[in-house]
């Protein structure tokens, strides 16, 4: 949709908050099941966030919008700061810690359940995108906004429903990381330059590419850290560099999209 | 074709997304720095402290300590300078826990808060950073929290640390190591690289070769890490029977879920900062059971302090105003600006050079422990702790004569803590 949105790893932290909340409230909801709560708090707030916000600036050059994210996050990490203290939180359930194993290979559950649940996501969204009317006037949109609206696309909600669906995403990114890190006002920074990377990696506004490049990213960034653990990123962006130059579309995308 | 209304509409939209970023920013800044008083009788110290990123924990933390002080010496009247009664402020700005933010901070501090007295800010790294700009403008620094030789090694007159340096952090838990039974021997190192833990690590490494154990693993890793799964496998495969680890709390707890997470077993886990803070317990719950922590100060320590009293009655007061006990960064950071209070008051002046040569001769013995600094500026005449966590409370165990409980040997399995 041309928007980068800096923002989203504030999201991710809201997400992140929402389960916590949930888990240590009298509810005491479990950060898998309170997913969907998350997905819907934060499919709220990025649809208005859309309409209030980066709709006035949507139009604009897209560093606009950048600055615009990026100054939005900076707010919202220092607002959950000064409501939540900088106290590092974090979600331990009965079973965390706990794993299987596949062979010589130890697998804790909660990582398996989250690749599980993040592969879901990633088919849910696909199908949405494809196969409803909605996914097609979000890609119609994409692809050419005047020809969109003469089509009569409602283009000015069009862009708030990604916006919000991405928040929802983002929500859903955020319970499922509280059950593995540390939750912190300003734990999205790092989620931001990282879903960058992937997302580059399997190809910009490619869906599943998005979940072969957090694979292929990850494998990479473990395997990088045998070297040394200060290696890691190094030979994780290396491989970026070498998709930028030799497949520019990403490693999912085809040439011509 | 761009029309003349879509350019203004570009214009205007690119104004308005700086002006919100800038807006945005100074409402950060204004809830953080509230400004200081400019009065005759208020001695103005400043510091500028990590309140968000990385360590804003232990920047908290730091202001706790800092503003505590601050509140009670306030409530005593304030400080007695050459016959003349003070209250005290402290001026703060926000590092971003950045070494090189900090040092701009706290050169806007000395040249534009026309501060003579600075606090040190969070960390080894950005007090090394700092402690350039304090002698650069010849204004003294007490630092509390900077434990790294390397910020001493540079000659400099105007920076004093009142804690032990770092070399010496997790000595404690090997010396524990022992006397106890069966003797462990096999030592995992795992550092962050900064200035800071890499010393911890020296000071663990000298200290392995020196007294018959054995080094099994040494990895550093970089200080944002995210994911240590593949380093606790390759410790995992070592079978060590301690592992220490130098970083920073948020590394502890990647280190304790990561260790968790692929059944790493040892007799003994300890970290040079984590155990200590609150956040550490209540993150890990019944799993922080057994953890050592080399500790600066712990509420058993037998220290006479002529403003507190004691310790003890350190910690109570604490307690009512923050309803937790007082972790180490709290202490050392109220026992930094109370350094600064007994050089100004054996100073009888507020020059900052005279303060500093008082600073220099200091030799006194505070709730936190003795504080007398060496002809560098780091205080090598107070002793570590060690703390262990058991049954969800901080317990020292060692050195013995301060202990209040032995140490738990060896460390339960994961799912029995």
């Amino acid at each position: 949709m041309n928007v980068i949105n800096i923002a989203h790893g504030a999201f991710i932290m809201l997400g992140a908050y929402t389960s916590y909340w949930l888990f240590v409230g009298p509810m005491h909801l479990d950060p898998f099941l309170s997913i969907p709560l998350a997905m819907a708090v934060l499919f709220v707030l990025a649809y208005l966030t859309q309409r209030l916000l980066v709709n006035q600036v949507v139009r604009a050059p897209l560093l606009t919008t950048f600055l615009l994210t990026f100054a939005l996050s900076i707010f919202i990490a220092n607002l959950a700061q000064v409501f939540w203290l900088s106290d590092i939180r974090s979600v331990t359930t009965s079973y965390s810690g706990s794993s299987f194993a596949l062979g010589p290979i130890t697998v804790p559950w909660i990582k398996f359940w989250t690749l599980v649940i993040a592969a879901l996501l990633t088919l849910a969204l696909q199908t949405f995108m494809t196969r409803t009317k909605l996914g097609r006037a979000i890609r119609a949109t994409s692809m050419d906004i005047d020809a969109a609206r003469l089509a009569g696309v409602d283009v000015a909600r069009i862009y708030a429903l990604t916006f919000g669906i991405s928040g929802a995403l983002a929500g859903a990114a955020g319970s499922l990381v509280s059950v593995s890190y540390a939750i912190t006002p300003t734990m999205g920074d790092s989620f931001v330059v990282r879903a960058f990377v992937v997302a580059v990696l399997g190809g910009l506004g490619n869906v599943t590419g998005a979940l072969v490049g957090g694979l292929v990213y990850g494998v990479i960034e473990s395997f990088g850290a045998l070297l040394g653990e200060g290696y890691k990123d190094v030979v994780a962006l290396v491989v970026l560099l070498l998709v930028i130059l030799f497949r520019p579309y990403g490693l999912v995308g085809k040439a011509t999209a | 074709m761009h029309t003349a209304r879509d350019w203004h509409h570009r214009f205007f939209a690119f104004l308005s997304g700086i002006a919100a970023a800038s807006i945005l920013t100074l409402v950060g800044a204004a809830a953080i720095a509230p400004p200081a008083a400019a009065d005759d009788n208020v001695i103005t110290f400043g510091a500028a402290l990590s309140t968000t990123g990385r360590d804003s924990r232990e920047g908290a933390l730091t202001k706790e300590g800092y503003d505590f002080w601050k509140e009670y010496v306030n409530s005593q009247g304030g400080i007695k300078v050459g016959g003349k009664l003070y209250k005290v402020d402290i001026k703060y700005y926000d590092d971003g826990s950045d070494a090189a933010t900090s040092a701009k901070l706290v050169e806007r501090l000395i040249t534009q808060d026309n501060v003579k007295f600075i606090l040190a800010p969070y960390g080894s790294s950005a007090t090394f950073a700092a402690s350039a700009i304090a002698e650069k403008y010849q204004v003294p620094m007490v630092d509390p929290n900077g434990a790294a030789e390397a910020i001493f090694s540079r000659g400099f007159h105007y920076t004093f640390a009142i804690l032990s340096p770092a070399k010496k952090y997790l000595q404690g838990i090997l010396e524990l190591s022992m006397t106890l039974k069966p003797r462990p021997t096999t030592v995992a190192v795992l550092a962050a690289n900064d200035k800071f833990s890499l010393e911890v690590a020296e000071g663990i490494r000298d200290f392995v070769t020196k007294n018959g154990f054995t080094e099994v693993f040494y990895s550093e890793y970089p200080p944002d890490t995210k994911d240590v799964a593949t380093l606790l496998t390759q410790v995992k495969a070592k079978n060590p029977d301690i592992i220490l680890s130098s970083g920073h709390l948020q590394d502890s707890l990647l280190i304790m879920r990561a260790a968790k997470d692929q059944s790493v077993t040892s007799k003994i886990i300890g970290f040079s900062v984590g155990p200590s803070t609150p956040d550490f317990i209540t993150s890990l719950g019944p799993d922080a059971n057994g953890v050592m922590g080399g500790a600066q100060w712990t509420t058993t320590l037998n220290y006479i302090d002529p403003l507190f009293g004691n310790a003890e009655r350190y910690a109570k007061l604490f307690e009512l105003k923050y309803h937790h006990i007082p972790d180490y960064h709290n202490a050392e950071s109220t026992a930094a600006p109370e350094t600064f209070q007994f050089a100004m008051e054996k100073a009888g002046s507020l020059d900052p050079a005279k303060v500093r040569d008082a600073l220099a001769a200091l030799d006194v013995e505070t709730f936190y422990g003795r504080i007398k600094f060496d002809s560098r500026g780091v205080n090598i005449y107070k002793p570590m702790a060690v703390e262990q966590i058991q049954n969800g409370t901080h317990m020292t165990v060692w050195p013995t004569d301060a202990a209040n409980a032995s140490a738990v040997y060896p460390l339960k399995a994961w799912g029995q803590r």
